[in-house]
């Protein structure tokens, strides 16, 4: 689901404890305003500098008045979602750990973290707080063990980005294919329709076996990036939150368009020519 | 090109060491050929015999290391002897000493010497306690040319028969690899060879987290096993007859039920099975469970990538044939047996992942109705409500789930599944209050037991027991 107050995005921070783990997700008030991260290159490279001026947004084909555009100045919510399956131990869970702190250290003091583990098991590492310090603890003392819960995984890190209003984005990181979840791919793709969260992933796998991932990176707006190893991890990970830096966040709010169901969402530049990349639309109202 | 058998491990819960093993028979393309015959080969059949003999049921005792030990050779040698051995226990004046596996077109001629053929004969006499008493024997003199231990053997074996059953060596023969096979850790073995013209071959593929992480030639004790149960004639019977004899069904459902306790899922072991008992509604209740597995995406994901040896491969199909196979099974099984709840449980969940979902929910309120094992009925409850969302009734699911929930406090996955519920609604606010449910949840804590987790293997929860019960006449009585 899209719709949420920016105003709300812009302040909501959870007050960080010693020990994240303990933290529980808290939850915003939300109004008919969607938003949509927006990625916008040219020879590979982010175009800076663009207002709400620049850009068009079409609602189901319905053009729309663009309200808000900003840009690297809206704090993050970065969800690491890490899988800690049995195929995760020794050198690759400290590579795993390296990546994690990388990201960690690359965030801003307005920035928020939350970590979710899964393996068959689902666990809430650390929900969202500013206390970087203590999502690191979290993440030294996560170990590999059991089989792969991937969906479970996914959906559960991607409540916890809903769990605040901010400006969510939900890096997974899985070695392998999921052998264990209890929801459907179809169900959490459905739910990934409904949220505005975008979701990049780091799979050490085979293009083949990642067609979850894949769905819901394109679905949400990411990318996934598929690494031949775990030494890549790190370099891969530091570059999503590069790029998810270099997005700009563009609010409006619907007109004329129907309030529920799927809304296709077209994006554009009006004056230039320019690579966009933001999620292909959003599902409003109930099932 | 020979056809492959499967096997699925979990060493450890929680530690999903999955082991896909794949034992083969041949198929056409070989022709009869005579088979030379090593040396020590009867003095291995031998020792087999006395092992045999020795092995107290379920225990680790010297007889089943012995055998625990020998390597694939020693054990493809130990078949096709084996083999000609219990024809001769029926037939001590055979002449023919042929043996054909399981989907060879020709018989192989085994081409012993004369001296080995009454070798071979003196230790069928043995084996078929007729040491003294049958005219080929005395006519050989066979009780002078077996030592003591193989007179103590010829003893008991004869016993059994004086009791009404000549089946002394098959089914404690049967029991013993059964015992090698789930008792004895896996012996190392070599790589993948070529395969050969007589005798199964097993190749075993290891998988782990969805993935494949060995493949390697196994040892061929389920083989062996069956091989001398086929020849069981049962009390009164004047041929063999496996399939009215219930300790080959007792040892056909309990060991099927260990492999699928402990993930070796034997693609052929079942298959054999209903071969020999077809209406039989507990081994069509694991035949249905096993093919459900097979379409698990951890099973499918490796078998699809698996790359066997050259001439093998393995009777798997896609994860929607699969669970058509699992469908028809369950079928049967609880046509026969309409009482046994957990049939129609599983058939309701096959039924709904098949896409029938009404259907699915009429068979699993039926289930839920005839369950009391909380397990079961948590996953009943928690498939129910899967159907009862897909059928777009949504308060049904939303108390489905919260009953899941209700039996195990400490699983997830109903947490999960309301919170999707809420969120596919538009409730984001309770889709949040039910994943915190799941957040609330230390990963360490010991009460945190999903079922969910092991419904794969819960079906054969009783194998022990059942193997406890297979080979309790054997420790407690005299021979049989």
């Amino acid at each position: 689901m899209s719709r949420r107050r920016l105003a709300a995005a812009l302040v909501v921070a959870l007050a960080a404890s010693p020990r994240a783990r303990t933290q529980a997700p808290t939850f915003s008030a939300r109004i008919e305003s969607v938003r949509v991260d927006v990625l916008v290159t040219e020879n590979g490279r982010p175009v800076r500098g663009l207002g709400a001026a620049d850009f068009e947004v079409l609602d189901n084909d319905v053009l729309q008045q663009v309200n808000l555009v900003s840009f690297e100045e809206v704090p993050l919510n970065v969800i690491l979602a890490l899988d800690m399956s049995d195929s995760v131990a020794g050198e690759r869970l400290d590579q795993l750990r390296e990546a994690g702190r990388a990201v960690l250290g690359g965030l801003t003091r307005d920035d928020q973290a939350g970590l979710v583990t899964f393996s068959n098991v689902v666990s809430l590492g650390s929900g969202l707080t500013k206390d970087t310090g203590a999502v690191e603890t979290s993440l030294n003392e996560a170990y590999g063990s059991g089989d792969t819960a991937l969906i479970d995984g996914a959906y559960a890190a991607m409540m916890l980005g809903e769990s605040d209003a901010g400006r969510a984005l939900l890096m997974i990181f899985s070695d392998g294919l999921d052998t264990s979840s209890w929801l459907s791919a179809d169900a959490v793709l459905q739910s990934a329709r409904r949220s505005d969260i975008v979701a990049y992933s780091a799979a050490v796998t085979s293009a083949g076996e990642t067609p979850f991932l894949r769905e819901l990176s394109a679905l949400t707006g990411g990318t996934v990036y598929e690494i031949d190893s775990m030494k890549d991890l790190r370099a891969t990970f530091v570059r999503i939150l590069e790029e998810f830096r270099h997005r700009y966040l563009v609010s409006y709010t619907p007109r004329g368009v129907s309030k529920e169901g799927w809304h296709r969402l077209t994006v554009r530049l009006k004056n230039r020519k320019a690579t966009i990349k933001a999620r292909p639309g959003y599902l409003a109202g109930g099932s | 090109m020979r056809q492959a058998r499967l096997v699925f491990v979990s060493l450890v819960f929680f530690v999903s060491f999955v082991s896909f093993v794949s034992s083969v028979s041949l198929v056409g393309q070989i022709q009869s050929r005579t088979e030379p015959v090593a040396p020590d080969r009867l003095v291995r059949l031998e020792r087999w015999l006395k092992a045999v003999d020795q092995h107290t049921p379920g225990e680790r005792d010297d007889a089943l290391a012995e055998v625990g030990s020998w390597n694939t050779g020693e054990l493809r040698n130990l078949w096709i002897d084996a083999n000609i051995l219990v024809k001769l226990m029926r037939n001590l004046k055979a002449a023919r000493f042929e043996v054909q596996p399981e989907g060879q077109r020709a018989p192989s001629n085994i081409g012993y010497t004369t001296s080995q053929i009454r070798r071979l004969r003196a230790l069928a006499c043995a084996a078929a306690g007729v040491l003294v008493s049958d005219p080929v024997c005395n006519a050989m003199s066979a009780a002078n040319d077996v030592d003591a231990e193989l007179r103590r053997l010829s003893l008991h074996a004869g016993g059994g028969t004086l009791d009404g059953d000549a089946n002394y060596i098959l089914r404690r023969g049967a029991i013993l690899h059964a015992d090698v096979a789930t008792l004895n850790p896996p012996a190392p073995v070599d790589s993948v060879p070529a395969p050969l013209s007589v005798g199964p071959q097993r190749v075993r593929i290891e998988m782990s987290d969805g993935r494949q992480t060995d493949i390697r030639m196994s040892a061929i004790h389920w083989e062996i096993a069956e091989m001398v149960l086929d020849h069981v004639k049962p009390p009164g019977a004047d041929k063999p007859a496996p399939g009215r004899d219930d300790m080959v069904r007792q040892w056909y459902r309990a060991t099927a039920a260990w492999m699928q306790l402990h993930e070796e899922h034997d693609t052929l072991h079942l298959d054999r099975a209903r071969r020999i008992f077809p209406a039989d509604a507990d081994i069509l209740f694991l035949s249905g469970c096993q093919h459900e597995v097979y379409a698990r995406p951890a099973i499918q994901s490796v078998l699809r990538s698996a790359v066997l040896p050259s001439g093998f491969s393995a009777d798997f199909e896609s994860s929607h044939a699969e669970l058509r196979r699992a469908e028809g099974f369950l079928r049967q099984a609880v046509a026969l047996k309409p009482e046994i709840g957990e049939a129609h449980l599983r058939l309701g969940r096959v039924l709904g992942l098949l896409g029938h979902h009404a259907e699915a929910v009429d068979e699993l309120r039926h289930a839920l109705t005839r369950l009391d094992d909380d397990q079961l009925r948590y996953d009943g409850e928690l498939f129910l409500g899967a159907e009862e969302e897909a059928l777009g009734r949504f308060d049904a699911a939303r108390e489905a789930y919260r009953r899941a929930a209700a039996l195990y406090p400490g699983a997830q996955s109903p947490h999960l599944a309301l919170s999707q519920l809420a969120h596919r609604n538009g409730d984001r606010a309770g889709a949040l209050r039910a994943i915190e449910r799941v957040f609330a949840l230390s990963r360490d804590d010991p009460g945190r037991d999903d079922p969910w987790w092991t419904y794969h293997k819960v079906q054969a929860r009783d194998a022990d027991a059942l193997l406890e019960a297979l080979r309790s006449p054997f420790v407690t009585a005299a021979p049989r």
